[in-house]
């Protein structure tokens, strides 16, 4: 790293006027705009029509050639979809399942990488391959043995099977982790345990605050990832007052028709907490940011 | 030399004491079913009336005599060799055009992050939208440059360059991962770089992507793995679930889906599960072989 | 220190949170056992996929009535997604825990059977209790002379027209197609062109009916597989059949197709409903969607498929549900009885006319032709849809080559895509499915 920005600080480039240099930044961020724009509204069209399809009636729904603004609109759709289903009891299950995942993998997957990425120990390798070939199975084969042995224990029913395997890593967090683990310089570690500290105390106390950014997008993503997590819940729920909103949400799918303006007003509400959760969540990476160049400065 | 080797001995107690949860998980949830789809290749396994060993036998039809065993594999193979490049190049993209300190910068993050956290049937149903021949938003897009777009999902030639797209579309996950990284390059780095006038790709080229190789390297490994068992896109998006037009979207775990759920031929399915491994197997040792040459640890790799 | 505070408070918060979810959950278990003991009631789990609206407000009638009706047994009912339910319910079967009664898809009856994943159920029910039903649907519950659980509600294929544009276009009630010559006919002076483009389409048949209903309509009810599961995909009629949609697709061209098969195939919008296509083939069950989604003014009607040929049959294809008892299900009797519970007259009517379903009981389908509780229209659709049960097949799945369907659809997608003749496709396909029986064996 170093030795790359030292040879670009050679580069003999006559540095320009202040005015000059101004204007391009100027222009420069001008430029960051309308690109970040353009992007965002690609990016942002299929939700646009996702949020208008949630307020026509079906009637508009199913016209052809189909229209993209909803001509007449109906925020009683989202009513409906509200009342269709127990949706803030559902809701409630989800996040009790939903926080607790968040809470495992980012606790086990830190604590677990910590030993794959700074501790030497005979069969590392080895069990690294482990963990990376527990990636590489499809899910479908595996999914009925897994049940079995949940109903043999007496989990099916509860929310057991859904929390309880993120406390103990999961091989794609792992493995993030890991690489992450691996940008920090070791000096750090050393340093800590000349002062007597032990691995436990430098994880909790050193490596935790470092890899905040990383732990974030573990907890944004497995949050994502439980919050819409369908067949996992399906499969282990029995009690359909226990059920979670991905299911819910399955009421407006017949064998037939779907009501697809519910439907998409459910989705829309399903979808608020998880960019809420993003959008608060990410000052941590500035905040990461800051703590990390300082004690690397 | 004793004390050295103490120290070994301590360090190797504390590194089984980190990864035990993993070994503890793996033993109880993980390893019965993984061992049991192993043996499960190997029989005529349909989950409930039979399992009788019968060698290779279900390797034998996969590779002899059952033409959608290729046909999925190519399938997926072409899906994964575009799709792994580009959602990559596309997530780092976005990640560094996010990484700047501008005003408003939480919302172009959030908008840019909000695709990943679309899904399900939903999402794919809206894409068949988008991508209608004649209706949809693309090819509407397309008719004012006067270009004419393809029939997509309906074109054998152009279902997976359409689903490709619609992954790209939800690259926001990835970006996440390439953001966070990005906050561990000091700003300082940039700055002096800007001052010895290092232009934008300059910039990218020697401060920023040192620091994300780790990263690029674990969403190849992943994304690679996760590309060979894409699913849900298909059976969403095609009609009844079966992976048309043509066969074009049979992608490898929709054919074994069917083998497994429809057919209730687990053991044919398990005997897949292993061909798949092994492929994915191969491939990421591959990927761990090269990575020396290119990935850079700051920490240093041991 | 703040901040870790705050990490452990919403730690703590969380465990609590999940003991006390686990501990309501282990107590409400031991309410139902404790209920059980005490008053010798059984609980029966059942199962669906009727999550919303008149199904599931009609289910939950139907069971609370026969709660109500006697002490012995309580039905406790679970709605369950949409073709996910039997990804739960073979899961549950597999791990030998599973619900008592499941609604379970008719033409896999014999494939369930065969794996041992359903009860035999013969020795509970009565004699005559088949004669409830249309013959064919209670035969496809057969497997090895043994009765695998009971039809609840049915379907068949049949062709909606708009009544308007058939007014419009001067076309009475005589004009209405009885063989596929006269559909031919018929569609083509329906269809509009303006310079080159169709604004207005007659019929297309594979909007919204596989070829495989085409062509056992052709085959004289011979679908894929005959009878005695031979592969009867190459035959002369079929390959008429194929070759007759290809005429089809070839009169409109690609492009027209291609265009609004995406809005059939996304199920979204409906050019039926919105009168740019005139004629639909489609499940009766559309009857539904027809009902939430037209506009107010819109008129239709039903007719049965057309003959092949003069005489030839009204031949088409139907499916629907059965009610089962998974094997492993602790009380089979109890279940047994609330199935024929579910099946009987009177129950049977009263789904029919909230869910304009068809149901499997014949009389209560023919009550529902000549009582109240349908409007005109309706008591329309279940004198067609009762017309059609005389010539409806049932395609069971084949239990020599279940996973056929990719084979034959990439066989016909071929000739779609005009790279194979009718011909070629069908030989193709006949071919593929015969070695894939052979794999089976």
């Amino acid at each position: 790293m170093a030795t790359e920005v030292q040879r670009l600080s050679h580069n003999p480039i006559v540095t320009k006027k202040g005015a000059s240099k101004q204007r391009t930044r100027f222009i420069k961020t001008i430029g960051s705009y309308l690109l970040l724009g353009g992007i965002s509204l690609v990016l942002l069209t299929p939700l646009l029509w996702m949020i208008f399809t949630s307020l026509k009636p079906m009637t508009e729904i199913v016209q052809f050639p189909p229209t993209f603004f909803p001509k007449t609109i109906h925020w009683e759709n989202y009513l409906m979809a509200i009342n269709s289903f127990p949706f803030w009891s559902y809701a409630k299950n989800t996040l009790i399942i939903a926080g607790s995942v968040v809470i495992g993998n980012v606790l086990a997957n830190s604590f677990i990488a910590y030993g794959f990425a700074k501790l030497n120990f005979p069969g590392k390798r080895i069990l690294f391959a482990l963990v990376l070939s527990t990636m590489m199975i499809p899910g479908f084969v595996t999914m009925i043995p897994q049940y079995v042995i949940f109903s043999k224990i007496g989990w099916v029913g509860t929310y057991l099977p859904l929390i309880v395997p993120s406390f103990f890593g999961n091989a794609f967090n792992i493995f993030l982790m890991r690489q992450f683990y691996l940008s920090i310089s070791n000096e750090l570690i050393e340093a800590a345990q000349l002062d007597g500290a032990n691995h436990l105390y430098i994880w909790s106390h050193l490596m935790i605050p470092l890899t905040k950014p990383a732990l974030i997008t573990i907890a944004i993503n497995s949050f994502n990832g439980a919050w819409n997590d369908f067949l996992g819940p399906l499969l282990y729920i029995k009690d359909q007052r226990q059920y979670t909103l991905q299911i819910g949400l399955q009421v407006f799918k017949n064998q037939s028709t779907t009501q697809w303006h519910y439907l998409m007003a459910g989705a829309v509400l399903v979808l608020l907490p998880t960019i809420l959760l993003f959008f608060f969540a990410q000052r941590y990476f500035i905040e990461g940011m800051n703590l990390t160049a300082g004690t690397k400065g | 030399m004793t004390k050295r080797s103490l120290r070994q001995k301590q360090e190797a107690r504390w590194g089984f004491f980190f990864v035990a949860p993993f070994l503890i998980g793996f033993v109880l949830f993980m390893f019965g079913p993984m061992l049991f789809s192993l043996i499960g290749s190997f029989t005529d396994y349909n989950l409930t009336s039979k399992m009788n060993f019968i060698g290779l036998n279900n390797f034998k039809r996969m590779f002899l005599n059952d033409d959608l065993f290729w046909k999925s594999l190519y399938n997926t193979a072409y899906f994964t060799i575009f799709n792994v490049p580009l959602t990559t190049l596309f997530s780092i993209f976005l990640a560094v055009i996010l990484n700047q300190k501008l005003v408003g910068m939480r919302f172009f993050r959030t908008i840019f992050y909000l695709p990943a956290v679309l899904s399900g049937v939903a999402v794919y149903i809206l894409w068949m939208q988008l991508l209608s021949p004649s209706t949809g938003l693309i090819n509407t897009i397309l008719s004012w440059f006067h270009i004419t777009g393809p029939s997509w999902l309906f074109d054998p030639n152009w279902t997976k360059p359409a689903l490709i797209m619609m992954k790209l579309w939800s690259a926001g996950g990835a970006m996440l991962l390439y953001l966070a990284t990005l906050q561990n390059v000091p700003t300082q780095l940039y700055e002096s770089a800007e001052i010895d006038g290092a232009g934008i790709w300059q910039q990218f080229r020697h401060v920023t992507l040192p620091m994300i190789t780790p990263i690029i390297f674990y969403d190849v490994i992943t994304s690679t793995i996760g590309s060979f068992q894409i699913f849900q896109e298909a059976y969403v998006m095609t009609s009844n679930g079966q992976g048309g037009p043509a066969n074009s979207l049979l992608f490898y775990n929709l054919h074994m889906w069917n083998k497994a759920f429809v057919g209730f031929d687990m053991g044919y399915a398990m005997a897949m599960s292993m061909v798949l491994f092994m492929i994915v197997l191969v491939l990421t040792l591959i990927n761990l072989k090269l990575a020396p040459r290119w990935v850079h640890y700051a920490g240093g790799d041991q | 220190m703040k901040k870790v505070g705050l990490i452990l408070t919403a730690v703590l918060a969380c465990l609590v949170l999940l003991g006390g979810c686990g501990k309501k959950t282990a107590d409400a278990d031991k309410d139902t056992t404790t209920n059980v003991k005490s008053s010798k009631k059984v609980t029966l789990d059942f199962w669906s996929f009727w999550g919303s609206g008149a199904r599931r407000e009609v289910i939950e009638s139907i069971i609370k009535d026969y709660n109500e009706s006697q002490d012995k047994v309580k039905i406790k009912y679970s709605y369950q997604p949409w073709g996910d339910i039997w990804t739960k319910s073979l899961s549950a079967i597999t791990a030998g825990n599973p619900p008592d009664v499941i609604v379970q898809d008719i033409n896999s009856v014999a494939q369930r059977a065969d794996a041992k994943q359903a009860t035999d159920i013969t020795k509970y029910l009565d004699k005559g209790i088949n004669k409830r039903f249309y013959s064919q649907l209670f035969k496809t519950t057969q497997y090895q002379n043994k009765t695998y659980g009971l039809p609840f509600n049915t379907d068949t294929q049949v062709i909606f027209y708009n009544k308007k544009i058939f007014k419009n276009a001067g076309l009475t009630d005589k004009d209405l197609p009885q063989t596929w010559s006269e559909l031919d006919a018929v569609a083509r002076t329906l269809d509009i062109k303006k310079d080159d483009t169709f604004t207005r389409i007659g019929f297309y048949p594979l909007w919204s009916l596989d070829t495989q209903v085409w062509a056992l309509n052709a085959d004289g009810g011979t679908s894929w597989f005959n009878d005695k599961n031979q592969v009867k995909i190459d035959t002369k009629n079929k390959r008429k059949a194929l070759q007759w949609i290809l005429d089809a697709q070839k009169y409109y061209g690609k492009k027209t197709i291609n265009r609004l098969e995406a809005e059939f195939g996304s199920g979204v919008a409906d050019p039926f409903l919105s009168g740019t296509v005139a004629m639909r083939a489609q499940n009766i069950n559309y009857y539904t969607s027809i009902k939430e989604n037209a506009p107010k003014d819109f008129e239709f009607g039903v007719i049965q498929l057309p003959e092949f040929q003069k005489g030839s049959g009204h031949k088409t294809w139907g499916g629907g549900f059965t009610l089962e008892v998974p094997t492993g299900a602790k009380h089979v009797k109890e279940s047994v009885d609330f199935i024929k519970y579910l099946t009987s007259d009177k129950v049977q009517e009263k789904f029919g006319a909230a869910s304009f379903d068809i149901m499997a009981n014949k009389k209560a389908n023919t009550n529902l032709i000549n009582g109240k509780q349908l409007d005109e229209t309706g008591q329309m659709i279940y004198k067609t849809a009762d017309q059609a049960m005389s010539s409806t097949v049932l395609t069971p799945i084949p239990l020599s080559a279940p996973d056929y369907n990719n084979l034959v659809n990439e066989q016909i997608d071929a000739a779609l895509l005009g790279q194979k003749s009718a011909k070629q496709a069908l030989k193709d396909a006949q071919t593929a499915v015969e070695n894939l029986v052979k794999q089976h064996k």
